[in-house]
């Protein structure tokens, strides 16, 4: 059975990892492939394999660069080992426009997509987002576990557990900084009253490998031993193992399927221009949520029109303690997101808002305007900095703006449509944000952390990547712009969209791992009743 | 009817004493999941203490659990959510895994969303880890028998005092032992409709705190009641709580008794099934 998978981002990944086993299944991936530059990957097998003393400090500078915020206060796009490769155009950023504040680089070319910059935040989602989702928490379950297995996974057994279970058993996370370290204790003293406001505390649940950690200080821009799961590292195993024939270079156009149900996939081999055609028995698009709308919307004539997407909207909220931290550095620490903020509203964790808080670490100091970081303020701007810790959370759907995807016809034959980001309206979206800053503002004594009044920003639209929804699926899928539990849009029934792209609705907790677990039953079940 | 294996934590506590009656009444095989073996007849005894690590051969030819044990007082806040919160959650999970059938677990009307009791938060977070993993949840009201214990045995006492505390908004749902016991029994007999679900016990009229008093007193009448402002007397028990001075009624009860719960959930639920409670009120005269 001849199975083309398109990406190599989560979702793809996710359902590569599903078909592995599946002997009569001969996976061909078919991805941009983009890599991080050579010279920074020769730079980072050198400090990979020697002791931080003796790294060459080019090598470090080059691998470690910081990104420089384009205003004050806003977060600058991540980086990763200093490169913009995740984010580089090639190809497939052609002909994507967006509106004002709007997220112009919403797919990625990158080996491995987005999950090469993201935060390896991993939990699953609460039952309560299942309510209005057509399969349970329970029909993903033995997915998410599966996922949990195959990739690194550490946290902490602690309270998030009753709305997030662990599902396996982590890996013990890094040592914790000074200041995480203080509110996890001041939490499990004053837990009562920090609960009373609907907010629970505990630990980050990450896609690390916790164990092996060196604490270098450079999570956040790219840690030199690659502790930190990218999808292009399930990849490379399954290519080690030679379970898949990955074609990088490649940008899917267009898909089609005949009477038969037999799926040719038409690409274009970027570096060439050529065309070239892919035939197969099924085909698994995980391009990303507005990758893979692009090209289905292409395929099935969806132009002409405007596409929703469910956003789950991202905001930055400081906090400041009274207590500072004895010391200002990321030398020697951790610097992913470390501990969790669950604010609920509701008993099943649907109505509920997740902030993600990080210690100090040098993108905060860069994200300042120079007359705060050099000369008389500078220490005056180190005071704060001690006693800072930046919150970054995000809203569900039903409460955040969604993002509105304008299709355009193609300009030739095989080619992807013209899409531009454009941002919807949500009236529930600063009522929701109050609630949530009030209740955390509540905790604040309990927990030596008081947020920031009136610094409270949200990110433009599709800022966040954490959207999707194009096409949900349903039960009984109607219209359209929907899909069967198998991810297929009708016409369609060999074609499986695998990402967020069907997902009903984005909640407001880490999103990820929802879309692996996800992929990995969509190409287990499909494969099951072929 | 079939009868069944039925493991209970708490079987020593009052309302797992009740229960341990009832399902041996039914001829069900109880297991008592206790601390000490209990002194009543039972079928089976295993030592459980909540809060400590849960043996692999507990469960061993149990298919039901009843999880009715609870630690109330005595320690700081923090080791009685270890011992109640975690110990459930590690309880509950070792159950569902050893393939024991139907968990049921015994929360409180103490537990809804919003609660600032922590013995109603405590309830709750356990709440989240026993619907996650399919199982049956019954909030009971405040029980009530011959000799009740708990809040219903402290209230019984102050039923006895010559002049009643009245607090302006303490209304309480109430439900009989037996019928609490019959409504458990209902929801492990139609477990597979009802598992998934929180069922709250009692009886849908809630009652005033002076009717609750006279009920409850030897003599089912009513006594001259003094309204009490609530703030000062809750003041007065953290006062008391914070000096270690030892008191009968803590200020959580206290909160959980001017601050309860407005609905009871599940009740359409338990009237397809059959199940009723009898009310207070017919025991009280004016």
């Amino acid at each position: 059975m001849d199975i083309v998978i398109v990406g190599s981002g989560p979702s793809a990944a996710a359902s590569a990892l599903a078909l592995e086993r599946v002997r009569e299944a001969t996976i061909t991936v078919l991805d941009l492939g983009t890599q991080l530059e050579s010279g920074r990957q020769a730079a980072l097998t050198a400090m990979a394999n020697t002791s931080p003393d003796r790294w060459r400090a080019e090598d470090l500078d080059l691998v470690s660069s910081v990104p420089k915020a384009n205003s004050f206060g806003r977060i600058p796009t991540k980086q990763i080992y200093g490169s913009n490769f995740v984010f580089e155009n090639s190809g497939q950023l052609d002909d994507v426009d967006a509106d004002g504040e709007a997220n112009r680089l919403v797919v990625s070319g990158a080996y491995g997509g987005f999950s090469n910059t993201w935060g390896a935040q991993l939990m699953p989602y609460s039952t309560g987002t299942f309510r209005t989702w057509p399969i349970s928490r329970q029909n993903l379950e033995p997915h998410y576990r599966e996922i949990l297995r195959q990739i690194p996974y550490s946290g902490e057994s602690d309270d998030l557990e009753e709305t997030f279970p662990l599902m396996g058993t982590p890996d013990h996370l890094p040592k914790v900084t000074h200041r995480t370290s203080s509110v996890l204790q001041r939490y499990e003293r004053r837990r009562i009253a920090v609960r009373r406001h609907g907010v629970t505390v505990g630990h980050a649940r990450l896609a690390l490998n916790g164990s092996a950690c060196r604490r270098l200080g450079l999570c956040m821009t790219g840690c030199p031993d690659q502790l930190i799961y990218s999808a292009s590292q399930s990849f490379d195993q399954l290519r080690a193992r030679k379970r898949v024939d990955y074609r990088s270079g490649m940008r899917v156009d267009r898909i089609e399927e005949d009477a038969a149900g037999r799926v040719s996939v038409h690409a274009t081999e970027v570096s060439t221009g050529q065309r070239r055609a892919f035939s197969a028995d099924r085909v698994l698009i995980g391009a990303g949520a507005i990758g893979t709308t692009r090209i289905v919307a292409g395929s099935l004539g969806l132009t002409d029109r405007s596409i929703m997407l469910a956003e789950s909207i991202q905001f930055m909220t400081p906090f400041l303690s009274r207590r500072p931290v004895p010391e200002l550095t990321q030398d020697g620490e951790f610097t992913l997101n470390q501990f969790n903020l669950f604010v609920t509203f509701d008993s099943d964790g649907k109505e509920a808002a997740l902030v993600h808080c990080y210690p100090y670490n040098d993108i905060m100091l860069a994200s300042l305007p120079g007359f705060l970081t050099s000369g008389p303020l500078s220490a005056v701007t180190r005071t704060g900095l001690r006693r800072l810790t930046v919150g970054l959370g995000y809203l569900p759907s039903w409460a955040s703006p969604p993002v509105e995807l304008r299709i355009g016809r193609a300009k030739a034959d095989d080619s992807l449509p013209p899409i531009q980001v454009t941002s919807g309206e949500n009236e529930a979206t600063k009522p929701m944000l109050n609630r949530v800053i009030q209740q955390l503002r509540r905790c604040g004594r309990a927990l030596d952390l008081y947020p920031i009044p009136g610094q409270t920003k949200l990110s433009g639209p599709a800022k966040s990547y954490h959207y999707g929804g194009s096409f949900p699926m349903q039960a009984k899928p109607f219209g359209e712009f929907s899909s069967d539990l198998l991810g297929r849009v009708g016409p369609w029934r060999n074609v499986h969209l695998v990402d967020a792209s069907v997902f009903p609705t984005v909640a407001a907790t880490t999103f990820t791992l929802t879309i692996m677990a996800n992929a990995h039953r969509i190409a287990t079940e499909a494969l099951r009743g072929s | 009817m079939n009868t069944s294996r039925v493991a209970i934590t708490g079987a020593t506590g009052y309302l797992g004493s009740v229960l341990s009656d009832h399902f041996s009444s039914r001829g069900d095989e109880v297991v008592a999941l206790t601390r000490r073996p209990p002194e009543r007849a039972v079928s089976d005894w295993r030592h459980f203490e909540l809060g400590r690590p849960v043996g692999g051969t507990i469960f061993q030819d149990v298919n039901t659990v009843i999880h009715a044990a609870w630690a109330l007082s005595g320690k700081d806040t923090s080791q009685l959510w270890r011992e109640n919160v975690i110990g459930s959650r590690r309880l509950i999970e070792a159950a569902v895994t050893a393939g024991v059938q139907k968990v049921v677990f015994v929360s409180s009307m103490s537990a809804y969303f919003g609660t600032r009791q922590t013995y109603g938060l405590m309830k709750l977070a356990v709440e989240r880890t026993a619907l996650d993993l399919g199982c049956a949840v019954v909030r009971p009201g405040l029980v009530y028998g011959e000799s009740p214990g708990g809040m219903a045995g402290t209230l019984r006492k102050i039923s006895r005092l010559p002049l009643w505390p009245r607090f302006k908004s303490a209304k309480l749902f109430l439900a009989h032992e037996d019928d609490v016991a019959q409504a458990i029994a209902r929801v492990v007999e139609h477990y597979d409709e009802l598992s998934g679900e929180v069922m709250g016990l009692a009886n849908p009229q809630s009652v005033d705190l002076p009717s609750i008093l006279a009920g409850l007193s030897p003599e089912h009448k009513r006594r001259l009641s003094l309204p009490v402002p609530a703030v000062p007397v809750m003041a007065t028990l953290r006062l008391l709580e914070g000096a270690g001075v030892p008191f009968p009624f803590r200020s959580d009860s206290l909160l959980g008794l001017i601050e309860s719960a407005d609905l009871l959930p599940g009740q359409e639920r338990l009237v397809q099934q059959g199940v009723e409670f009898r009310s207070l009120g017919g025991a009280v005269r004016d």
